[in-house]
């Protein structure tokens, strides 16, 4: 395969808007985020439940179609040596009226924009961009055999369209997922099968497609903690084996540590923190974003287990993505707020500035963001 | 307005027991009882079919005018013609075969669709068929039968064709209700992230693996209700007519020598109503318990 250019997937400033009936607003999950996968790396991205992680995803999966969400930005997907954009011409199906950069109403042609958007996710949703979710013993259909279900995948997106064919290679992918005695397992039910069984069926399924994106969206969640570790261990193995990339969302930060080479902290719909995982969660780190800062004091590891101290909950409640502040996100909890900034803090939104070589931070505390 | 019925399916709540050992000792009972209504429908049916019957059951013979029960040669006795019973009431089913097969195939083929459409599109397709549901709601079916009769002619596939066309929105809610429900679980979104293209998803992942049980249950109760509607007219006057039998018009010819003590001419045909319509209810509701997996209590 030729080496494209540039990252395997870029996200550029996108913003995925809900609108809630019950209180009259848009709730911004995604407010503006900018992200890039490179080709054989594993982004993670890491926050609070309602951080707008997963919805990321899910737009970058074409799956946000719900009701009145509306998506803006670009998301350029670069495989098999063409870019597309996977939000191309969707901005004519919906009209936003704006006020001072808040999107204050919207109109959309919902049957045309979600008419459009199949067509634009044709050939891509399942075949370059495959998905993994939570609770995996739900995400497989349960009247199916696993087997029927993962040679229908394999018939839809590969070359191999006979029956016996793909059921051959769907064997060959159970057993790379190490599922044991794949012959047999083939024919049972999902209930006939641990969660950590159907999260490797799963698995086996959204790569059996042979994606160049890998969507794991909380993959161990729901499962138990031993099998967790299985199932991590089962990525990073999959991971040298076929150089997937991968765009993980946890907020299991030991999972993200795993397996990520670069790591993305989100807050509040927009990522607040980027840069290489060693670093960015480095134990000894000081330059770092307050709340990935915070996020760290409220894990054990060994240094605090060895220490006795105690884990330090972060105050106060994640935002709400209604009424988002003018200034930082994150200033109603942040606990390093100088004088000196507080002003900025309170009224300014901090830009992403790079405060070492491919070391994003959000924050006034660091002076490249009054550069930026 | 529209009515959404979650069937608690057995979604999340699989056990890796066998169909025998899920179902409880009524449930068996019930599903065997209306099995074997079947075979015995679908055995007249073919008997009456082929003509293979003891006695010709258009034969009058004045010299028997309702000969009771366990007369020689007539097990079940003769009618006000002398016609003998046993082989009319076998006849009879073939009034109710085809034409129940071509209500349930309306029904559940037509409900099907709206209750696809209603679920899976929403939008306009939901309000059309709340609409449709309540006009069917809010008028008696015999009286919109009986008009279908006036305005063409009292043939039994016309008033099955209605009987189908009345029935289609229970099944539409039911579908449409489950499709509510499936949507929100993962495994339907989790089709669609993999790219499965939506008539797969719709057509086999929701209607196919998950509602095909629902529909044989409803087709078995559709069956049910043809017969009894066919009855209903019958004796009105308005359903099959003589000399083909059929069980509603036996019930209706024999009933005018009831009172003279003649009760089986009508007895026989109301107890072979009695015990196919239970038979089918019965069935429908053990294959409910069985199939989508419902505990009796």
């Amino acid at each position: 395969m030729a080496m494209d250019a540039g990252p395997l997937l870029a996200i550029e400033n996108l913003r995925t808007y809900f609108y809630s009936r019950a209180k009259r607003a848009f709730i911004r999950s995604v407010d503006g985020v900018s992200l890039g996968v490179a080709r054989g790396e594993t982004l993670g991205i890491v926050g609070e439940s309602g951080s707008g992680k997963s919805v990321t995803a899910l737009s970058a999966a074409g799956l946000v179609t719900a009701g009145p969400g509306v998506i803006s930005g670009r998301i350029d997907l670069h495989s098999n040596g063409t870019r597309r954009n996977l939000l191309e011409g969707l901005e004519n199906y919906a009209r936003f009226t704006e006020q001072d950069g808040r999107v204050m109403a919207v109109e959309k042609d919902e049957r045309g924009w979600r008419k459009h958007s199949d067509t634009l996710m044709a050939g891509v949703r399942g075949k370059e961009i495959a998905m993994i979710f939570q609770n995996p013993r739900s995400a497989l259909n349960p009247y199916s055999t696993i087997g029927k279900q993962l040679v229908e995948t394999i018939r839809l997106h590969t070359n191999f369209k006979r029956e016996s064919e793909a059921k051959e290679r769907a064997i060959h992918w159970l057993e790379r997922v190490r599922i044991d005695s794949p012959g047999l397992r083939f024919d049972n039910f999902p209930f006939g099968l641990s969660g950590g069984m159907c999260q490797r069926a799963m698995i086996a399924m959204a790569l059996s497609a042979e994606p160049s994106l890998l969507i794991a969206d909380e993959p161990t969640t729901g499962l138990d903690a031993t099998i967790q570790s299985r199932i991590v261990d089962l990525l990073a193995q999959l991971k040298t084996e076929t150089g997937i990339t991968t765009l993980l969302i946890s907020h299991d930060i030991s999972v993200i540590q795993r397996l990520s080479d670069r790591i993305a902290v989100m807050y509040g719909g927009t990522v607040v923190e980027t840069g290489r995982a060693a670093e960015v969660l480095a134990p000894q780190a000081t330059a770092r974003h307050p709340y990935t800062a915070a996020l760290l004091a409220s894990i054990p590891s060994a240094e605090t287990i060895r220490r006795k101290s105690y884990l330090q909950a972060i105050e106060g409640e994640v935002l709400d993505t209604i009424e988002v502040p003018r200034g930082c996100r994150f200033y109603g909890r942040c606990n390093r707020v100088t004088d000196a900034i507080r002003e900025n803090c309170a009224g300014i939104e901090p830009p992403l500035a790079e405060i070492a070589p491919g070391h994003k931070v959000r924050c006034w505390l660091y002076p490249a963001a009054e550069k930026a | 307005m529209r009515r959404y019925v979650q069937t608690p399916g057995p979604i999340g709540e699989f056990s890796e027991l066998s169909l025998a050992q899920r179902a409880g000792p009524l449930d068996l009972l019930y599903t065997g009882y209306g099995l074997l209504v079947v075979v015995v429908v679908v055995a007249s049916y073919v008997l009456g079919a082929f003509g293979w019957l003891s006695h010709d059951p258009q034969a009058i013979n004045v010299g028997l005018i309702n000969a009771p029960p366990f007369t020689s040669g007539h097990l079940l006795g003769t009618d006000f013609l002398g016609r003998d019973l046993q082989a009319r009431l076998i006849l009879g089913i073939q009034a109710y075969f085809l034409p129940g097969l071509l209500a349930i195939t309306i029904s559940v083929a037509g409900g099907s669709i709206l209750g696809v459409l209603a679920g899976y599109k929403g939008g306009w397709f939901d309000t059309i068929i709340t609409y449709f549901d309540n006009l069917l709601d809010s008028f008696p079916r015999l009286v919109l039968i009986l008009l279908v009769i006036a305005a063409f002619k009292p043939d039994i596939y016309y008033v099955m064709v209605v009987v189908g066309i009345t029935g289609m929105p229970v099944i539409a809610n039911l579908i449409a209700g489950k499709i509510a429900f499936l949507r929100q679980k993962s495994f339907i979104e989790a089709a669609h992230a993999l790219g499965l293209p939506a008539h797969t998803v719709v057509l086999k992942h929701i209607l196919w693996l998950n509602c095909r049980a629902l529909l044989v249950i409803q087709a078995t109760l559709g069956m049910a209700e043809a017969i009894l509607v066919e009855t209903s007219l019958s004796y009105l006057g308005f359903g099959v007519q003589e000399p083909t039998p059929s069980w509603g018009n036996m019930v209706q010819a024999g009933a005018n020598y009831f009172l003279q003590g003649n009760f089986w001419p009508s007895t026989a045909p109301a107890l072979a109503i009695l015990a196919t319509i239970l038979g089918l209810q019965l069935l429908g509701d053990g294959l409910n318990n069985l199939l989508e997996g419902k505990r009796r209590k």
